[in-house]
């Protein structure tokens, strides 16, 4: 039994190594200049706690699509978290959209990669559909007002502080 | 005067579509073993890395495909392609904008489409495969249409439609800030049907 577990974690190495050698991360955010409103998200995490973008309307919010079988996402998960221990107290949101997989997927998945931010999920797909996203991970900073003000394609190092400077900055111009 | 014409018509079509003066290097991944092709032109870097069919096919078992549908895909030449724009974000550079409705397999006389992701997604349907397989497959897949900004990149599987073991040539166009670009990578090979126990056997 020990050996089918071993084989079977092989394996699943195996599926997943090309893309890990090939690792990377992208770098910085593109600035959306006409700034479109974010599509709705209704949707909820783990916790069963539901989630809509109304609640969090005058916030600063980073939003994630991605998948545990995604090598760059699972990449970037823990600047994410380390990015979130930062810019929380600043009452800035973090919310990352798992795309297509179960709660029990996403539930084994943070056994290995432990975050606190909101995990949601968004089972059939409609939510990412929605959005204007190409491939996984994509994410995107909303500013207060609820409109698209950066995105990002592919993974990133989410504790760089140029990225966290960008993040503030939309902070700060709200509030004052 | 009709060569002083052509010469102006070969001007202007160099211009319209710049010939790639692209780096194209070939080597063996480190640590998987299997062979990587990568091509640089302009801001466009394309690395594009073999999947072993057995590799594919036990992604596509685990996210709910039946034996034979995981099994079709994974023999039709698939590799991970990871495309970044190389010009540093922050920095003003071009947009790249990749279709690969555009690119073309080179085997044979007739250079031919990539099988498209939509033609996949029919025989999904049409064979019943599981809604949670169908979008694994979405979005596991390198997307049809991408503009990449500087300092992005993107990654997934690409599927070039030959049999495994098959040499091929592989015609590429995109656009760099609108302008058409366009280049090519020669021999490369699709993966080989080894399976996972044949690569354990070959290491004993």
């Amino acid at each position: 039994m020990r050996r089918l577990g071993v084989c079977v974690f092989g394996l699943w190495m195996l599926a997943m190594a090309p893309a890990w050698a090939a690792g990377g991360m992208g770098q910085g955010m593109t600035p959306l200049p006409d700034r479109p409103p974010a599509p709705e998200i209704d949707l909820v995490d783990l916790e069963g706690q539901r989630h809509t973008l109304a609640q969090h309307r005058g916030k600063v919010l980073i939003v994630n699509f991605w998948a545990t079988w995604c090598p760059p996402c699972r990449e970037e998960m823990p600047s994410m978290e380390r990015a979130w221990q930062t810019l929380k107290d600043d009452g800035i949101l973090l919310l990352a959209i798992n795309v297509g997989e179960t709660e029990d997927q996403v539930w084994t998945f943070t056994s290995n990669y432990p975050v606190n931010f909101p995990l949601l999920l968004d089972q059939d797909s409609k939510t990412i559909e929605a959005w204007p996203v190409q491939g996984l991970p994509t994410t995107f900073v909303i500013d207060p007002q609820g409109r698209l003000a950066y995105r990002a394609i592919g993974g990133r190092a989410w504790d760089d502080p140029v990225l966290l400077e960008q993040v503030r900055e939309l902070h700060d111009a709200a509030s004052h | 005067m009709m060569r002083r014409i052509g010469g102006v018509l070969a001007i202007l079509l160099s211009a319209a579509v710049p010939l790639a003066t692209a780096e194209v290097s070939q080597d063996l991944d480190a640590d998987s073993g299997l062979a990587r092709w990568h091509f640089r032109d302009g801001a466009l870097s394309l690395e594009l890395i073999q999947r072993l069919p057995d590799q594919t096919r036990a992604f596509f078992l685990g996210r709910g495909f039946d034996a034979d549908s995981a099994d079709r895909f994974a023999r039709a030449c698939v590799f991970q392609a990871i495309v970044r724009n190389r010009t540093p974000a922050g920095a003003a550079g071009p947009a790249l904008a990749i279709d690969l409705g555009r690119w073309r397999v080179e085997r044979g006389d007739v250079p031919l489409p990539l099988p498209l992701e939509s033609e996949w997604q029919q025989r999904w349907s049409a064979s019943g495969q599981p809604k949670r397989a169908q979008i694994a497959f979405r979005w596991a897949l390198f997307p049809m249409q991408q503009v990449f900004q500087p300092g992005d990149y993107n990654w997934g599987m690409i599927a070039l439609g030959p049999a495994p073991g098959s040499e091929v040539g592989l015609d590429l166009v995109w656009h760099e800030n609108g302008q058409p670009r366009q280049g090519g990578m020669q021999g490369v090979r699709c993966p080989p049907d080894e399976t996972v126990s044949d690569q354990l056997g070959d290491e004993r």
